[in-house]
């Protein structure tokens, strides 16, 4: 793809927009439900072909794609987007008339995607679409199915919203294309945090800029005693870990037990390498790369020489890389390599626990908590106050509600603009009841709402 | 030499073989004396024993060097890997690092093995041409002293060096964590109006600081046709980074010095052996690293631990006979793949398996304070 034909994408969207905002918001709502719930089923097209397609673009395994998507998307219906859309922007039957607020999308939207993980390209895309502003995505290079996957599903639910998106291909070290993508009016960023400032030097007002930077999750439990919910809690968090073989934001990169007692995670350290273990069996790990084996094989000789110093550390490994479970004994900062590497951290108590999540504070996604009882809602305060943006129970770290609000900001609203409009005719000019001066207001009100 | 009668015995066979003239790569003497070095290390070395008890790996059914546990070198930042008292510790030499990295510290009890191994590798990959002993080039160093960086094993090493190889007044160019560029382009303009050859040596980021500095003057020096750069390590944190090709050429453009005669050291401060590029031995052969016979490469397959195939990017193990106080089997951070009877490094492409929005793994600790 060239810059000029991003550019004449543009203006496509500009022209195709302007179609898009005459319709009611209302309408728009129930198209992209309908996508959405075309996603949910297993039985849909789009949703077959991604299954069978996104392993070999992104070398996740096909069971593992199957289990993520249905995890993930099975609480991701029409009726959540509407109910999405009430909390962030107000009443839908409201934004369509003549109210005091009124919502307009950006005349053109460009989405950077970052990763492979398919979920989060599905909301990257339907969000803009939901406030009425066309979009052009540019595909991360590691996963160029989706976001076409998505486009097909939008324009065979309805044509004239097919229109209001575009893809846009190319490299990512491409700068006249980027130059060309960021032309438009609104900017959602997706990577690292380098990727991020990068696009933030570049993108001044007016132009508005949604960007995540890559974020990590961690999992906080006091071990239960008992075998059996040991067990469960155990197999709970091993989906966390190997779902989406632990590359997302949402992806646990550590587990902390709290417990002034260290044999009890040591023993819950068994039971998740247990449940790592049949988790590659139900799900197995997707190819890496060798700078990531060595990565992983370099952590595991590393514990194994701290274990030689005499210090209580455990490893369970299978024979290849496809996991990897550390139980440490102490909270010194160590590598993560991910691909199913977890290191179980033992905590003497909360205070020792928020101690070690802190650091992480500025990436932190999610926390997923157990055990803590009666302690557990001012756990979750604190660790709203490091910066997670989710603290959700074990097990359901890799199906957010449709509304969670990554890194800390709302799904739809970031991409809208509000005007507050204060003044009626009759309230524009007090002083005076004459038929002339209110519809000199009402006209100038009237030119204000409207974007065209 | 060390107080224990074994290693003793070990050190002077080692030093025998390093000594020799002609240089043989005997792969039985080297077995023998690596399986012979490891049951020492084993027996002398707790941790290390314990390292390989935990794999189940002992004198007893390591068969063959290949089969020698090997320890990540990064584990030279939290353990102290030796096999001699500690109080018998001559020298300390720690690794380098930013000022917030943990470094690595190599504990010896003898520096004697460690120079001897050095010349003769340093001689025959920079100067084959030299046959005599006696023989001396003028050189410059681009690092700090040993006087300057006494715990720095590449400051020892280039010290050793300028003292067997340099021409009188051959010295290093970096004071006070400084290169002293005008000092240096007054040396390399002299040398290349004399046309005599001057032999640069130092860190690769302190030729980018060379460059950069050569770029902002607009200066350009033909240097003679047998100058040649010996350059090595990276550049994390302490100059812009680039690629090596890029540098090369960069220094060809410079100083008119061509890849050619541009060779990379590879080592560190955990091996007391040293890797270089072939350039200048084999110019008509590919670029691989080639090192001395007491000294062997293994690349393997970090997925299976055994050997890669060739070609195969694996992970970079060496086997080296000169750390006879420490461990000599050590696993390095670097990947690298076999290239004819040597091996080439292979950096660590940035984001290669990064698949998900997760931060990547050498982007962040897990931890915290305890």
């Amino acid at each position: 793809m060239t810059p000029d034909e991003i550019a004449e994408h543009l203006a496509h969207l500009r022209d195709a927009g302007e179609q898009l905002k005459r319709r009611p918001i209302g309408e728009v709502l129930d198209l992209l439900g309908a996508v959405l719930d075309g996603w949910r089923d297993p039985n849909s097209g789009w949703r077959r072909d991604l299954e069978d397609q996104l392993p070999s673009a992104t070398g996740f395994t096909a069971p593992l794609v199957r289990e993520g998507l249905r995890r993930a998307l099975d609480d991701w219906t029409g009726d959540a987007l509407r109910e999405l859309a009430i909390r962030e922007l107000g009443p839908i039957d409201a934004l369509d008339s003549a109210s005091r607020r009124r919502i307009s999308g950006f005349d053109t939207t460009a989405v950077l995607l970052a990763g492979s993980i398919p979920m989060p390209s599905l909301l990257a895309l339907i969000a803009p679409l939901a406030v009425r502003s066309p979009v052009i995505a540019k595909p991360a290079s590691r996963d160029p199915l989706t976001p076409r996957l998505v486009a097909r599903s939008i324009a065979e639910t309805d044509a004239e919203l097919g229109r209001c998106i575009r893809i846009a291909s190319f490299a990512a070290d491409d700068e006249d294309c980027t130059r060309a993508l960021l032309e438009a009016d609104c900017i959602c960023a997706t990577g690292s945090d380098a990727t991020i400032a990068s696009v933030q030097s570049r993108v001044k007002p007016p132009r508005r800029l949604v960007a995540d930077g890559h974020r990590l999750s961690v999992a906080a439990i006091v071990p239960p005693e008992g075998a059996d919910r040991r067990i469960d809690l155990a197999g709970r968090l091993a989906a966390d870990i190997a779902l989406w073989d632990q590359l997302g934001c949402l992806s646990p990169i550590a587990v902390f037990a709290v417990d002034p007692e260290p044999s009890h995670a040591a023993a819950f350290g068994e039971a998740l390498a247990v449940a790592l273990a049949n988790a590659e069996k139900d799900w197995p790990r997707g190819s890496i790369g060798a700078s990531t084996a060595h990565a992983i094989a370099q952590q595991r000789a590393e514990a194994e020489l701290r274990r030689a110093t005499g210090r209580t550390v455990a490893i369970h490994a299978s024979d290849s890389t496809a996991w990897t479970v550390i139980v440490e004994d102490g909270p010194e900062p160590r590598p993560a390599p991910l691909h199913r590497f977890i290191r179980v951290v033992p905590v003497a108590d909360p205070e020792h626990l928020l101690n070690a999540i802190e650091p992480l504070g500025a990436h932190l996604a999610a926390v997923a908590i157990e055990g803590f009882g009666e302690g557990t809602a001012e756990l979750a305060h604190a660790l709203a106050n490091l910066g997670a943006s989710r603290v959700c129970a074990p097990g359901s770290l890799q199906s957010p509600p449709l509304d969670w609000r990554h890194g800390g900001r709302e799904v739809l609203a970031p991409l809208a603009r509000f005007t507050d409009i204060e003044v009626t005719a009759q309230e524009a000019d007090p002083r005076s009841g004459s038929a002339d001066a209110a519809s000199e207001s009402a006209g100038f009100a009237s030119r204000e709402a409207d974007p065209r | 030499m060390s107080a224990d009668p074994r290693r003793a015995e070990i050190d002077r066979r080692v030093l025998e073989w390093v000594c020799e003239s002609r240089w043989s790569y005997n792969e039985k003497r080297f077995e023998e004396l690596a399986l012979e070095l490891f049951a020492f290390q084993f027996e002398h070395c707790e941790i290390y024993r314990r390292f390989c008890e935990g794999r189940s790996q002992t004198p007893e059914n390591v068969k063959t060097w290949m089969q020698i546990p090997a320890v990540p070198t990064s584990a030279f930042k939290e353990v102290e890997l030796r096999c001699f008292p500690a109080e018998y510790t001559a020298h300390c030499f720690h690794t380098s690092g930013t000022s917030t990295d943990v470094r690595g510290t190599l504990y010896l009890d003898t520096l004697k093995l460690y120079e001897a191994s050095l010349l003769p590798t340093f001689r025959r990959f920079m100067f084959p041409e030299l046959l005599l002993p006696e023989d001396r080039v003028a050189m410059r160093v681009f690092a700090p002293s040993q006087i300057e960086q006494p715990d720095s094993s590449l400051s020892h090493m280039f010290g050793v060096v300028l003292d067997a190889l340099g021409e009188p007044g051959s010295d290093f160019d970096i004071e006070n964590g400084k290169l002293l560029f005008d000092r240096v382009l007054t040396l390399l303009v002299e040398s290349a109006a004399s046309e005599v050859p001057l032999t640069l040596c130092g860190t690769a980021f302190a030729f980018v600081h060379l460059i950069d500095h050569m770029n902002e003057r607009g200066v350009l020096i033909g240097m003679p046709s047998a100058s040649r750069i010996m350059e090595t390590g990276g550049f994390k944190g302490r100059s812009r980074e680039i690629p090596r090709t890029e540098l090369y050429a960069e220094l060809k453009r410079v100083l008119g010095i061509p890849a050619e005669r541009i060779v990379n050291q590879y080592g560190m401060t955990e091996l007391g052996s040293q890797f270089y590029d072939s350039v200048i031995r084999a110019p008509s052969e590919p670029r691989r690293k080639l090192g001395p016979p007491w000294a062997r490469v293994v690349i393997v397959d970090p997925e299976t631990g055994h050997q890669a195939a060739t070609g195969h990017v694996g992970s970079i193990v060496v086997v080296d006979l000169v750390n006879t106080g420490s461990v000599l089997a050590m696993r390095t951070g670097d990947l690298g793949r076999t290239v004819l009877d040597g091996f080439e490094v292979i950096g660590r492409e940035p984001g290669a398996d990064a698949r998900g929005c997760s931060i990547g793994a050498d982007e962040i600790l897990i931890g915290g304070s305890p």
